[in-house]
């Protein structure tokens, strides 16, 4: 064998990574021949690379990448791909001992160098210093981006032992993290060099709500919070009452996630990571056009390309708003296309190169017909149609405003109507009026995983891998799709790199991969690239909203009038929600909310959907109201929420003001626009209103075996926000036991079935059936043990790792040896989501958060210096988790106020920025520091008493920003992004 | 991305063999390269891979400054200790160039040539001008992000951030060739559209950029390099400006303002540079300075807000390169 490491193979096409039949031929500057350069390919050569430490040999073309061939032909799939194009770092690998992006290299190049790979930075099974410190410091949400983000901090602690937190940032300064976990890996990158962690609180209030006592139970005394005492009103069959968490042994402490080491070693596995044998890769079609009637497809020439498996045809529509009343085609054999990057037709091949070259060979014929993409032509009644009937639309749209039966003129639907009293004669009594027109833009869910499936269709029953955030919403509506019993149909997202509301059901890509899996009778890989996740992940739809308030010399909010046009493409939902009508209620209202069809790709559910949107209108409109009336905006804010018309707990959101306003020295607030000099420095608030939505399909099973192992199982899945850990910290707490002893089985519909995650409800619905299964399942056990303790069950406890009877601390055992009492193998308790307990209504949940900018008049760029956000929070299960979570929300917000905007080209429809290159997220330089309070608040109405955060950590930020721009510069900006073109534009026009 | 040959000489000979045919690229850090090829934005037969190329690495000094090989990574000319002393600007712009990880990877030389950034230019949905398709679609269409001089033809951007720096400090490239060597400034190095559209720069098939050198001028010169991209996180520049100073005391006795982002090829702006000869550089001469830079400028329906944009950064590269820091 030649001592080349380059030994070309004759045969060409070959990167699959099945078996190698044909010969090798050893050409180039392999011994014996005549000197002159290496020359390989263009088929499969067989290449020697150094990957960890050890000798590997490949065999791949020279086109493969690095990455496809560490993650492809070596296994190690903790190398994720988030770009493929060296903009999110996600890939990241030690060449040399340097970091580089493992997408932008050839293989080839890297046959003379050294890699190192997330999976060999743990040295003989202990964690490197950056991996045990992303874990204490909780620097990870669905932990997609976490290796990349692992081993720049490990190169970078390499170079330089004691790096500044400047060079912190800018060593991750290219790894994109959506889940917005930067302030935590700043934290575990200055920690694993032994250095202080960077400023920013995590606080938690004990605080308890007041409570009516309607049937009085029970009632806890824990009054020495702001909030006072909680009673609640306890069904037979739940649970007794935990005590504050104070009280606890597990529950509410900070705990490091169950999955951390697996996430930062690379070992989690995603739905992008599953390969089965004989696996096939798919891929789409997609139609060009925006808008158009296709007239014929010929897949001849796809079908008898090499490794083409199986060719699949949509003819029917997959996405988008159906017609009234037309529910069929008709006589037309495809679907209307309605926008460019719309799925026409796919091929599943033995590789995906093979797909892709075979996707290229259907021909499809197009009628082209005129298209609008831009929300203000689109409502010329001249405008392009993009449907020619009134459509409606279920439910999993985009936000609000997506109410069936409505009228539709041209392509504007609607209007939603919502109204009390007369707003016009409210307007008319208004000694104070002030209306804007405010503007959002799309935003793109941009998850770090992209949508992707793997379908495996067999006689027995179909199984789907899906990075998806409802495993029971896949199943069932591909069980709907293709007439099979619930029985037949098993959806598994073990670990999922993101969904922030894009995730829910099968969506086309499913069902497409699941026909092609039929077809072929293989499993099948459907998973978008980057481009595909702009183009057809879903997104967070435009607004243009015209606000007017009017409120008495006092500052009573008499009127609020809303009209709101947004467009979510073919999709309704491009809603602001309720927020105009909720966060203040006036003592009239009217809303009118419309969806603008475009031809542009369906909006989904995006974290708050409408409802950051509307507040960015409602809280700049009322910032500006306080100006009118002379008024301190907090102050203000005291006032209207003190209206006993609101739903939030008005207390609770006093006590949020006060924190956020002594914390950020609100009393010390320039007047706007009085900070002298070009850079100037302004402190603004928002607040944030979210409903308490609960999934009563919440079931949950704990086992005990008798060799003392505990098992909680749902088919409830982790996006990212710490389900796994939350479970086994219910558990634990339940059983005396700590997290890392209990086996969380979560994101299996084979499991009980659990909530989708999403809505800010997945922990408020399943940890109440998690700890009810708990508690009953250790009632069981201690009657299963009880006689051999010489007592009753009711007697016995179970507590710090061991079970006693209650008082009697000698009678103690360990909780395994007590285990082994039990005669049977396990006792096993299933339980499901008991109603919230009886009480007052309870509205939603409040949150504050405050925003220190720094404006550079010159240059329009807005810098957020800090974010203290103050949230209601129920009962933190675990704080470390809120945090990132919180955090993450922020810096949601944060990039949508300042820098994202997906951009279609008006003459085509088509996409222009479908890369995170083009399309801009924050990053760790655009991280504030954020600071979160977490203000407890126990409800009791649930065993657990558990709130929402996912949601209300996003709302407030834009408008909190946009609040604090406008003291800075005194200029109001109400069109997002707030981009230097926006910023300069607002400062010349008030220069003017 | 379609299969391809793959071809490693190992001397500048050999290599040059292998460009001369039809169908070949080169290869350095292979960045660009890359993004174009999974794009099919390019189909060649066969990469000439220059990565075990002798001639074309290093960076050493001799007698008219440093002369630096084309394979030199950003990394190495950021962390260069001369470069950051004496050719500070150049230095300054590796340093703010793309991310940590392709900074480990790209090379000045594929900085120089690298095809330009412009959306519709990248997507394989658009045959635009510069790809020899009949309409630039920028013009009419989403150019917030495209050339505010010289886009009468098209308005993309040259998308070499370290073409500016070495504009300003007056570096030559050494170009190689089957045909032999020829020398020329970086300043003439770039392709007007109006000259020819489909080209970048005016390498010829074949044609290697095979060394930069950066004069390092007398002890005294400053320089300095400014970006200004929406993000401080990996980003391209909204407008970036390099600035050489050859001070005599206080006074400017010569200088060099070079704009990158906002033409189609790094500008020099002259008329600012004749207003500051010979005085000394104060704030309010850099502000004047700045607002002559956006002379002459045409910006398009969604580009406006580069002019003050590129007013405040032309003052404050000066003052910074004056300071010297």
């Amino acid at each position: 064998m030649s001592k080349d490491p380059h030994i070309p193979l004759t045969r060409r096409g070959f990167l699959g990574g099945a078996a190698v039949t044909g010969a090798l031929t050893i050409a180039g500057s392999a011994e014996g021949k005549k000197p002159g350069p290496r020359i390989l390919g263009p088929g499969a050569a067989l290449l020697r690379l150094q990957v960890n430490g050890a000798k590997s040999t490949v065999m791949v073309e020279p086109r493969a990448t690095l990455a496809q061939v560490l993650r492809d032909q070596l296994g190690l799939t903790g190398t994720k791909v988030g770009c493929d194009r060296g903009s999110c770092s996600a890939c990241t690998v030690h060449v040399d001992k340097k970091p580089m992006s493992a997408c932008l290299l050839l293989a080839v190049d890297c046959t003379d160098r050294e890699i190192r790979t997330i999976e060999g930075l743990a040295a003989r099974g202990t964690l490197h210093p950056v991996q045990a410190a992303f874990v204490e410091h909780d620097a990870l949400q669905c932990g997609f981006c976490t290796p990349g983000m692992v081993m720049s901090c490990a190169a970078l602690l390499a170079a330089q032992p004691k790096p500044s937190l400047d060079e912190v940032k800018t060593a991750v300064s290219g790894n994109t993290c959506r889940c917005g976990t930067y302030p935590k890996v700043f934290a575990a990158a200055m920690a694993a060099s032994g250095q202080a962690v960077p400023p920013g609180d995590l606080v938690i209030i004990g605080g308890h709500r007041d409570g009516d006592i309607p049937k009085g139970q029970l009632l806890l005394g824990q009054g020495e919070g702001p909030l006072g005492t909680v009673a609640r009103s306890i069904p037979k069959d739940e649970p007794p009452a935990w005590p504050e968490n104070g009280a606890l042994s597990v529950v509410g402490k900070r705990t490091p996630r169950v999955d951390g080491v697996e996430k930062v070693t690379g070992a989690a596995r995603y739905t992008f990571d599953v390969k089965l044998p004989g696996m096939l890769y798919a891929k789409r079609v997609t139609s060009p056009h925006a808008h158009a009637e296709i007239l014929s497809i010929d897949t001849t020439d796809a079908e008898t390309a090499p490794g083409v498996r199986a060719v699949h045809v949509v003819e029917t529509q997959l996405e988008g708003a159906k017609l009234q009343g037309a529910p069929k085609l008709g006589d037309k054999r495809y679907p209307t296309v309605r926008y460019a990057g719309q799925t026409v037709a796919a091929v599943a091949a033995t590789s995906p190169e093979a797909a892709e070259a075979a996707a290229k060979r259907i021909r499809v014929r197009y009628e082209l017909k005129p298209h609008v993409v831009d929300v203000d032509a689109a409502r010329d009644p001249k405008a392009p149609l993009v449907y020619p009937t009134a459509v409606d639309m279920g439910g999993s749209a985009g936000g609000g405003g997506a109410a069936r039966g409505l009228a539709q003129n041209g392509n504007v639907r609607g209007p939603a109507l919502t109204e009390h009293g007369d707003v016009e004669a409210g307007l008319r009594k208004s000694k104070v009026k002030v209306t804007g027109v405010f503007r959002t833009q799309v935003q793109t869910h941009s998850a770090m995983e992209p949508h992707g499936v793997v379908a495996d269709w067999k006689a027995s029953g179909l199984t789907v891998y899906c990075s998806t955030q409802g495993t029971n919403t896949v199943r069932d509506e591909l069980c709907t799709v293709f007439d099979l019993p619930a029985s037949k149909v098993r959806v598994i997202a073990e670990h999922m790199g993101g969904g922030f509301g894009a995730k829910f059901g099968a969506r086309h890509e499913g069902i497409i991969a699941t026909h092609l899996s039929r077809k072929a009778g293989a499993p099948v890989r459907l998973v978008f690239d980057r481009k595909e996740e702009h183009q057809s992940g879903g997104n967070r739809p435009s607004t243009v909203q015209t606000l007017t308030l009017g409120a008495s010399e006092k500052g009573e909010l008499l009127a609020v009038k809303l009209e709101s046009f947004g467009t979510g493409g073919i999709a309704t939902g491009a809603g602001v929600g309720a927020v105009a009508e909720r966060l203040y209620p006036a003592r009239s209202f009217r809303g009118a909310q419309h969806d603008v069809f475009t031809h542009a790709s369906p909006c989904a559910a995006f974290r708050a959907p409408g409802v950051p949107q509307g507040i960015f209108a409602v809280e700049g409109l009322v910032d500006e109201l306080a100006e009118r009336l002379g008024l301190d905006p907090l102050a203000l804010r005291d006032r209207l929420d003190a209206d006993e018309l609101g739903t939030i707990d008005r207390e609770a959101r006093r006590l949020e003001r006060k924190l956020g306003a002594e914390a950020m020295g609100w009393a010390k607030r320039r007047r706007p626009g009085a900070d002298p000099g070009r850079i100037k420095r302004g402190l603004g608030m928002a607040q944030s209103i979210w409903g308490r939505f609960v999934d009563m399909g919440s079931n949950a099973e704990v086992r005990i075996h008798k060799d003392g192992g505990v098992e909680v199982r749902s088919s409830v899945m982790d996006l990212g926000t710490g389900t796994r850990t939350a479970l086994a910290l219910v558990v634990a707490e339940e059983l005396g036991l700590t997290p890392d002893q209990i086996a969380v089985r979560i994101g299996d519909t084979d499991h009980p079935q659990g909530p989708a995650s999403g809505g800010s409800k997945t922990l408020l619905s399943v940890t109440p059936a998690v700890r009810a299964a708990a508690w009953h399942a250790k009632q069981k056990l201690f009657a299963a043990i009880a006689h051999r303790f010489k007592t009753s069950p009711e007697r016995l406890l179970a507590s710090g790792g061991q079970i006693s009877v209650e008082g009697q601390a000698q009678t103690a055992v360990p909780f395994k040896k007590a285990c082994a009492f039990m005669k049977t193998g396990e006792v096993v308790h299933l339980a499901k989501r008991a109603a919230d307990y009886d009480g007052p209504p309870r509205g939603g949940y409040g949150g504050v958060q405050f925003a220190e900018v720094l404006v550079d008049t010159e240059t329009g760029i807005i810098r957020v210096e800090r974010v203290y956000a103050v949230h209601e929070c129920g009962r933190p299960i675990n704080p470390l988790a809120i945090q990132s979570q919180i955090s993450g929300g922020i810096m949601h917000g944060l990039s949508w106020a300042l820098y994202e905007d997906r951009v279609l080209d008006r003459r085509t429809g088509r996409l222009l920025n479908g890369t995170l290159d083009s399309y801009k997220i924050a990053g760790a330089k655009e991280t504030p520091r954020i600071d979160v309070v977490l203000v407890e608040q126990y409800v009791g109405r649930t065993n657990t008493d558990v709130h929402g955060i996912g949601e209300p950590a996003n709302i407030a930020t834009a408008a909190a920003i946009a609040s604090a721009v406008h003291n800075a510069i005194g200029v109001r900006i109400r069109t997002l992004p707030m981009t230097p073109a926006v910023v300069l534009a607002a400062l010349a026009q008030r220069g003017a | 991305m379609e299969s391809f040959e793959y071809a490693q000489p190992t001397g500048l000979e050999e290599a040059l063999t292998l460009l001369a045919e039809p169908g070949t690229l080169a290869q350095a850090g292979g960045v660009d390269l890359l993004d174009r090829l999974k794009e099919g934005l390019d189909t060649p037969k066969r990469l000439v891979s220059l990565r075990k190329v002798k001639e074309l690495s290093g960076i050493t000094e001799e007698a008219g400054g440093l002369r630096v090989g084309a394979l030199a990574t950003l990394d190495e000319l950021a962390e260069h200790p001369l470069m950051r002393s004496r050719a500070r600007a150049l230095a300054e712009a590796a340093l703010h160039t793309a991310t940590p990880n392709v900074r480990n990877q790209a090379t000045i030389g594929g900085n120089l040539v690298q095809r330009p950034r412009c959306w519709y230019f990248r997507s394989d949905d658009f045959h635009c001008r510069k790809k020899g398709g009949p309409v630039c679609y920028a013009l009419e269409g989403e150019n917030e992000l495209h050339s505010i001089f010289g886009n009468g033809v098209c308005a993309a951007l040259h998308a070499s951030t370290l073409a500016p720096a070495l504009v300003a400090l007056g570096a030559t490239l050494d170009l190689v060739s089957k045909k032999g060597p020829r020398t020329l400034p970086v300043s003439d190095f770039f392709m007007p559209p109006e000259r020819e559209v489909t080209k970048d720069t005016v390498l010829e098939p074949g044609e290697l950029l095979r060394s930069i050198l950066v004069p390092l001028g007398e002890p005294t010169d400053r320089s300095a390099y400014q970006k200004q991209g929406q993000r401080e996180s990996y980003d391209w520049p909204l407008v970036d400006v390099a600035v050489w100073l050859r001070l005599e005391g206080e006074t400017v006795r010569d200088l060099r303002i070079v704009l990158g982002a906002v033409a189609p090829v790094p500008r020099r702006a002259t008329a600012a540079e004749t207003l500051l000869r010979g005085k000394k550089l104060t704030e309010a001469l850099a502000q004047a300075a700045g607002a002559q830079a956006t002379q002459g400028a045409t910006p398009l329906a969604k580009n406006r807000y580069k002019l003050p944009l590129l007013s405040a950064v032309v003052a404050r590269t000066l003052l910074s390169a004056e300071r010297g820091a």
